[in-house]
């Protein structure tokens, strides 16, 4: 700080606490006055300040004592009431700093990171369970399950006619006889569908997450418990599908597809992708099976060449009296017709009162001959 | 011996503080009354809300109280005790909007107008002048204002000034030094008219 001999501008004497004593409460400590004396420009500065100091009052703080031990005390009670919530506080980071309560909640955090990881990394096993899941609900309506070990694709024909061809790996739960106003079937691995057309019930195949609603068509559903995505292939007719999440919230979030038309469900993100034109998807195409892409649609054709277009399609062994038939030949169209309906179509066409059993994977024809 | 009143008080506060800081309730109770009624003065000259201010004040003594172990050894208390309460108030503006309609940060105005020492004038002249000194004290910008009130009222000095209005120092030194010249050059041109009049008067 400035001596005060050298005290120029009036901020020199504001700032000065004995100054302002002086000048505010007349306790010259300092000499002030006789300081101000020696010098007439001295004068008047002070004299300025004097006025500054004058213009500038601030009320004094009249508190009563009261008040004052008032507001003390109740400083204190605040004071009280936090170093309570403080010690709790401190409890707690004591209880956490115990080694036990730390062990028992690093158990619990890497338990609950290890199911989360388990459920969004290694998942294929839950959703391996939501077939099983589905059966095991539902296995007092009588549900019969069709797996399929072997190498070769099997076919499964239900009560309404339907038939199913199931590849390898798959097994489809149904029950023996359709009731109720819907046909609801289960499905784990991959399967051609061919639906006997029923507008009044419904067909429904469940497979995964995913839930595909049809009339009457042909459709192909590859859904391995062990794959990412589930594939919906639609050979003829019309099919919806809805994911099994959507239904049970009803929404109204469904996919049309028409023939040709694929669809691919990403299970982790529960989300649908459409594939309008399956030439155009790789994946998709390559794995048309025969079934598929073989024609059904026969002009004037033998018989037996029939049959062993069925046969291939299906991986049926179709047996039949080939001397009887060897000069039938016919021309219709069975694309859109499950294999009950082929064969009984065929039958019919060869007329005499022909007929087949089916045992399995065993076709037998009984005729006598064309007409 | 200039500032004898001034330091005895700071090397008070200075001891008390540590005592305080010892867990000392007493030496917390004589801060306590020393400033209580400045920070209250202080921040109602922010707020109308007289008893949200009480309780801001009791809060700043509450949470030095409580954290007096993680305070530091060597601070100016009235500055530091300034600072906290002006601090608090605009935390208190930010969260509660019905308390002052503000916009930014820093925006609580200081509302606080300067009186003239009335008891301590005799001449008519000088009141004239002290009159009209105070009517353009009071219609500085509200900064500049508590500027002043700070360093000429509390004896902050310009540190401190900075620390409290959360500015740096070449900011606090140009709010002191604007307030200042703008006045005395207003002051100066209207003193000359004042005198003319006087004289034609006389």
């Amino acid at each position: 700080m400035k001596e005060r001999n050298q005290y120029r501008e009036i901020e020199d004497f504001l700032a000065d606490e004995s100054f302002r004593l002086w000048m505010r409460s007349k306790k010259d400590l300092s000499g002030w006055e006789e300081w101000t004396l020696e010098h007439p420009k001295r004068a008047k500065l002070v004299e300025e300040a004097r006025l500054w100091l004058l213009a500038m009052k601030v009320p004094d703080n009249n508190m009563s004592q009261e008040k004052l031990n008032a507001a003390l005390q109740s400083t204190w009670m605040k004071i009280e009431k936090t170093e309570q919530e403080s010690k709790m506080e401190l409890k707690l980071i004591q209880l956490w700093s115990t080694a036990w309560v730390r062990k028992i909640a690093a158990v619990l955090v890497f338990g609950l990171l290890s199911v989360y990881v388990y459920n969004n990394y290694f998942a294929s096993k839950t959703y391996y369970s939501s077939y099983d899941e589905i059966v095991n609900n539902l296995d007092e309506d009588g549900l019969l399950e069709q797996i399929n070990n072997s190498n070769k694709p099997q076919i499964v024909t239900l009560s309404d006619g339907s038939s199913v061809l199931l590849q390898p790996k798959s097994k489809l739960s149904y029950p023996k006889i359709f009731t109720g106003n819907e046909r609801n079937v289960y499905l784990s691995g991959e399967a051609f569908f061919e639906i006997s057309k029923n507008p009044k019930k419904p067909f429904f195949v469940h497979a995964n997450e995913i839930v595909t609603k049809v009339v009457g068509t042909s459709f192909r559903i590859k859904a391995y418990a062990n794959q990412s995505n589930v594939e919906v292939l639609v050979r003829t007719g019309k099919v919806k599908v809805k994911s099994e999440k959507a239904i049970r919230n009803s929404s109204q979030e469904e996919i049309v597809l028409l023939p040709n038309q694929a669809l691919r469900f990403t299970r982790k993100d529960q989300t649908f992708d459409k594939i309008t034109d399956i030439t155009m998807d790789k994946s998709i195409s390559s794995s048309v099976k025969s079934i598929e892409q073989l024609s059904f649609e026969f002009t004037d054709i033998p018989v037996s060449q029939i049959f062993k277009t069925i046969e291939q399609a299906y991986s049926v062994e179709i047996d039949f009296p080939q001397q009887e038939l060897e000069k039938c030949h016919l021309t219709t169209s069975l694309s859109d017709q499950p294999l009950p309906e082929k064969l009984k179509i065929i039958c019919k066409s060869i007329g005499n009162n022909s007929s087949y059993t089916m045992n399995g994977n065993q076709i037998t024809i009984l005729s006598k001959g064309c007409n | 011996m200039k500032n004898q009143i001034l330091n005895n008080d700071v090397v008070d506060d200075c001891e008390l503080w540590a005592e305080m800081k010892a867990g000392d309730e007493k030496a917390f109770s004589t801060l306590f009354k020393r400033y209580y009624s400045y920070l209250i003065q202080y921040g109602n000259s922010f707020s109308p809300h007289s008893e949200k201010i009480q309780d801001c004040v009791q809060d700043v003594f509450t949470d030095i109280w409580v954290y007096r172990n993680s305070l530091s050894d060597t601070v100016v208390v009235k500055a530091y005790l300034l600072s906290c309460v002006r601090k608090r108030i605009v935390r208190l503006q930010q969260r509660d909007k019905v308390f002052n309609k503000a916009k930014s940060v820093d925006a609580i105005a200081f509302l606080f107008d300067f009186s003239v020492e009335h008891q301590l004038i005799s001449d008519e002249l000088t009141a004239g002048k002290v009159a009209h000194l105070n009517k353009l004290l009071n219609v500085l910008p509200a900064r500049q204002k508590e500027a002043l009130y700070l360093r000429y009222h509390h004896g902050l000095n310009v540190d401190q000034i900075a620390g409290v209005l959360n500015v740096n120092y070449q900011s606090a030194n140009n709010l002191l030094h604007r307030a200042l010249v703008n006045i005395r050059k207003e002051w100066k041109g209207n003193m000359a008219l004042l005198l003319m009049l006087l004289a034609h008067w006389i």
